[in-house]
């Protein structure tokens, strides 16, 4: 057993700490997220050059042939730095939706202007039920035919160039290939907390021919549930590095804010709390990496994936809570960079998953039977890693 | 990274589930209780039996009869005992005495005590509390006086758990008035029986007997079972406790895990008119603690890593602890929750579900936080040695010596 990155790993890691020390301060984090558009194509295209968006992609198609867990390091210093953007949702989700399902020629055109930063791909799944369960997915299409309905909290369409909609094929979860400025399709801005940028897309009878489909004619829900199951990991990873900022900061401001004639930190109630930070912190990262080297390995990860995602997703948002508290009425401005890290943990732990639907996957692969549910799919041993 | 065993240890888990199935657990008469952290019973024959294995004595160098074997395979050892529930109460006390004798034992304690370790015939109690030196530990009375090739110690120890039935106490005890709050401290071991001692039961909470109080009046204890130097034993101390940490710990996901599991199968076979599994809030609650102690266990691995390698450590054990004794108070609280009314039913009474062992989990666990240093001690080391954040002043100073 080792929890040690590589040393390769260990130099992705310092060297995207530097480059976002200098090029995402605080401050462009926050304009980006008050900005309508919000995305920074020099940013972007910074991180192109060093290689980021083709991190998963073999280099025979531009990218440089990374694994999951190498991306799952890299996100963790983004969530650090509190990176807007859509790398998740375009380098880390559709890319390897591109990859398991994509045709040779589908992944020819796209994947390396993907991994080259030219172009954005971006996810359409949830619909008016709200969820990231597949089987909540209705919007039917024919193909070749005309979609016609609508997709919500889609991350980044405004400068996505492709959106991966998940849909029905009659009784098939099936994914098509949908350029956004094909005649019909609408983007519409929501206005979410975090700043991040959500929109609501509409198909107003969209034409959907046979080769904008993504992989075979049978369902490729199993595809779809691996890629959603890398995002979530990617934004546990982010909610993991925000967390970890936040520590850090409530531990500075511990150490230097004087009142009653020393420093707040020597105050056990500060240093309690502090301690608490750590064991949130740690604990959501052990299960993050666990997770993301199964998934790395290609061993059976769904459990360790949900347990991750369910886990940080209470541990970095009590820690946010938390930090506010530490850091008191300083935390409460705008200009102050906890309240952003602090909504975008919030707006983590609900992309790809929230609590409650991981807790069920968990639920079910500790062998708790319902009604409703089938046999685990994996048979699961607790603590997870045990035989 | 890696999260997996090496093929050594997963072929000595396998090793170690062979004796557990060839020897079932039944046949080990049981002399002590669980006290609930996950090493289950105390049992001498178990011990034995783990020493006729070889285990007991496995990582030792081979001078002190040992083999050598890397430190993980101790891990993987509790972890399989706990997995299964096995009475090992107290090995890991066994394990760490043997560390501290190895390092800086004296010839007799090598020649002497370290074999009867190696066959599971000697166990410890800790003699370090005092009833007016609780978290304030150096507040302590116990004097060790220096008398020819002897030592006379006086003082009242208290908490020492399962002193009635083990072989030898720990007792720390004061050898010397010096300036320095942490000097002047020495390490004894004490055999059971020595004149002059008297162990006394304390019946706890639960109705049994773990803890006992002992009463030192001049008892006389050769100069060479003192563990370490003289005057020096604070930090052999601190490392104890730290390594305590670790070790007393350990096998406690495992063990929470083993509880887990028999809930999730109460819940899939009780209930009114569904099963209780069916019950939304109730898999919520069993997913989001079987998400604890997959992290607990995760945070214990991490930190066996950094020990194997001699990495240094500042807040990890203390945090895992807390970690490890607020993670089984909220399995216990859980347990009793699903269980309802016929949850606080005992081991031995008519309708007792799950062997009652959920209730005295649930009682025993309520010491956790407090025994080996409680959460309120640790949360401040945690912070003041993990962090860097400042050391509250001391509410009075001491009296210098002059």
């Amino acid at each position: 057993m080792d929890f040690r990155p590589s040393p390769a790993q260990q130099i992705l890691i310092s060297t995207a700490r530097a480059f976002l020390r200098q090029h995402c301060p605080p401050e462009l984090a926050q304009r980006l997220a008050a900005d309508e558009r919000g995305f920074d194509e020099t940013l972007w295209r910074r991180m192109a050059e060093l290689g980021w968006p083709g991190l998963l992609i073999p280099p025979e198609l531009g990218g440089s042939g990374g694994s999951v867990l190498d991306v799952i390091l890299l996100v963790e210093e983004m969530g650090r730095a509190g990176l807007p953007g859509p790398f998740v949702t375009s380098a880390v989700v559709a890319t390897s939706l591109l990859l398991a399902a994509g045709s040779a020629a589908q992944q020819k055109r796209l994947l390396p202007s993907l991994a080259a930063g030219e172009r954005v791909a971006s996810l359409a799944i949830v619909e008016e039920s709200g969820s990231f369960d597949l089987d909540a997915v209705a919007l039917e299409c024919a193909i070749p035919g005309r979609l016609r309905g609508r997709k919500l909290f889609v991350k980044d369409a405004h400068v996505a160039d492709d959106l991966l909609v998940a849909v029905r094929v009659g009784a098939a979860a099936s994914l098509i290939l949908v350029p956004t400025d094909r005649p019909g399709v609408a983007r519409l801005p929501l206005d979410a907390i975090s700043g991040e940028k959500l929109f609501e897309v509409t198909f107003d009878g969209v034409e959907v021919r046979p080769d904008d489909r993504l992989g075979s004619s049978g369902s490729v829900r199993e595809v779809l549930a691996s890629a959603l199951r890398a995002g979530a990991l990617a934004r546990t990873a982010e909610m993991v590095g925000g967390a970890q900022r936040v520590l850090e900061l409530a531990v500075e401001h511990a150490k230097t804010r004087v009142q009653g004639g020393r420093p707040i930190g020597g105050y056990q109630a500060i240093q309690h709390s502090c301690a608490d930070l750590v064991r949130d912190v740690d604990a959501s990262r052990a299960l993050l990496y666990a997770a993301a080297w199964k998934l790395a390995e290609g061993l059976p990860a769904e459990a360790d994936a949900a347990l991750a995602k369910a886990y940080a997703g209470e541990a970095c948002l009590a820690v946010a809570r938390r930090g506010h508290q530490i850091l008191g009425a300083i935390s409460y401005c705008e200009e102050h960079p906890l309240h952003l890290i602090h909504k975008r943990i919030q707006a983590a732990s609900l992309e790809f998953g929230d609590g409650q639907l991981h807790l069920e996957t968990v639920a079910r692969a500790i062998g708790l039977v319902s009604e409703a549910s089938f046999p685990p799919s994996e048979a699961m041993t607790f603590p997870p890693g045990t035989p | 990274m890696n999260f997996d065993f090496s093929e050594a240890e997963q072929a000595f888990a396998e090793e170690v589930r062979r004796f557990l199935r060839a020897n079932p657990l039944e046949t080990f008469p049981v002399d002590g209780m669980d006290a609930g952290y996950g090493s289950g019973a105390n049992s001498r024959a178990f011990l034995k039996a783990l020493g006729a294995q070889g285990w007991l004595s496995m990582c030792w160098p081979t001078t002190y009869g040992g083999r050598e074997q890397p430190m993980f395979m101790k891990l993987v050892l509790m972890e399989e005992l706990a997995l299964a529930g096995a009475p090992f109460g107290p090995l890991a006390g066994c394990w760490q005495t043997a560390d501290a004798i190895i390092e800086y034992g004296t010839e007799r304690l090598r020649r002497e005590v370290l074999p009867a370790i190696a066959r599971g015939e000697a166990t410890f109690w800790q003699g370090y509390s005092e009833p007016d030196a609780g978290s304030d530990l150096l507040a302590l009375k116990t004097e060790a006086r220096r008398d020819g090739d002897h030592y006379l110690l006086s003082g009242h120890k208290i908490w020492s758990s399962h002193a009635g039935i083990a072989t030898c106490g720990l007792v720390f005890a004061r050898t010397s008035r010096e300036s320095r709050r942490s000097r002047g401290f020495s390490m004894f071991v004490v055999p059971n029986g020595t004149p002059g001692m008297d162990i006394r039961p304390i019946r706890s909470l639960t109705g049994e007997v773990y803890h006992h109080e002992v009463f030192l009046d001049d008892v006389r204890v050769p100069v060479d079972l003192m563990l370490g130097p003289e005057g020096e034993g604070f930090q052999a101390l601190l490392n104890g406790l730290d390594a305590d940490r670790f070790w007393g710990r350990f096998y406690k996901a495992p063990a929470l895990a083993r509880v887990l599991r028999q809930l999730v199968d109460y819940a899939n076979t009780t209930g009114g008119s569904a099963p209780l599994s069916r019950d939304p809030v109730v898999r919520r609650r069993l997913a989001a603690i079987a998400a604890d102690i997959a992290a607990l266990r995760l945070i214990f691995y991490r930190t066996g890593c950094l020990i194997r390698d001699g990495a240094p450590l500042t807040y990890e054990t203390a945090m895992a602890k807390v970690y490890a004794d607020e993670t089984g108070q909220k399995l216990a609280r859980l347990g009793m929750d699903l269980l309802g009314v016929w949850g606080p039913l005992r081991e031995s009474s008519r309708w007792a579900k799950l062997g009652g062992q959920i209730s005295h989990l649930y009682l025993t666990t309520l010491g956790h936080t407090i025994a080996g240093g409680t959460a309120e001690i640790l949360r401040t080391s945690i912070a003041v040695r993990g962090l860097g954040l400042p050391a509250e002043p001391r509410a009075a100073a001491e009296p210098k010596a002059r």
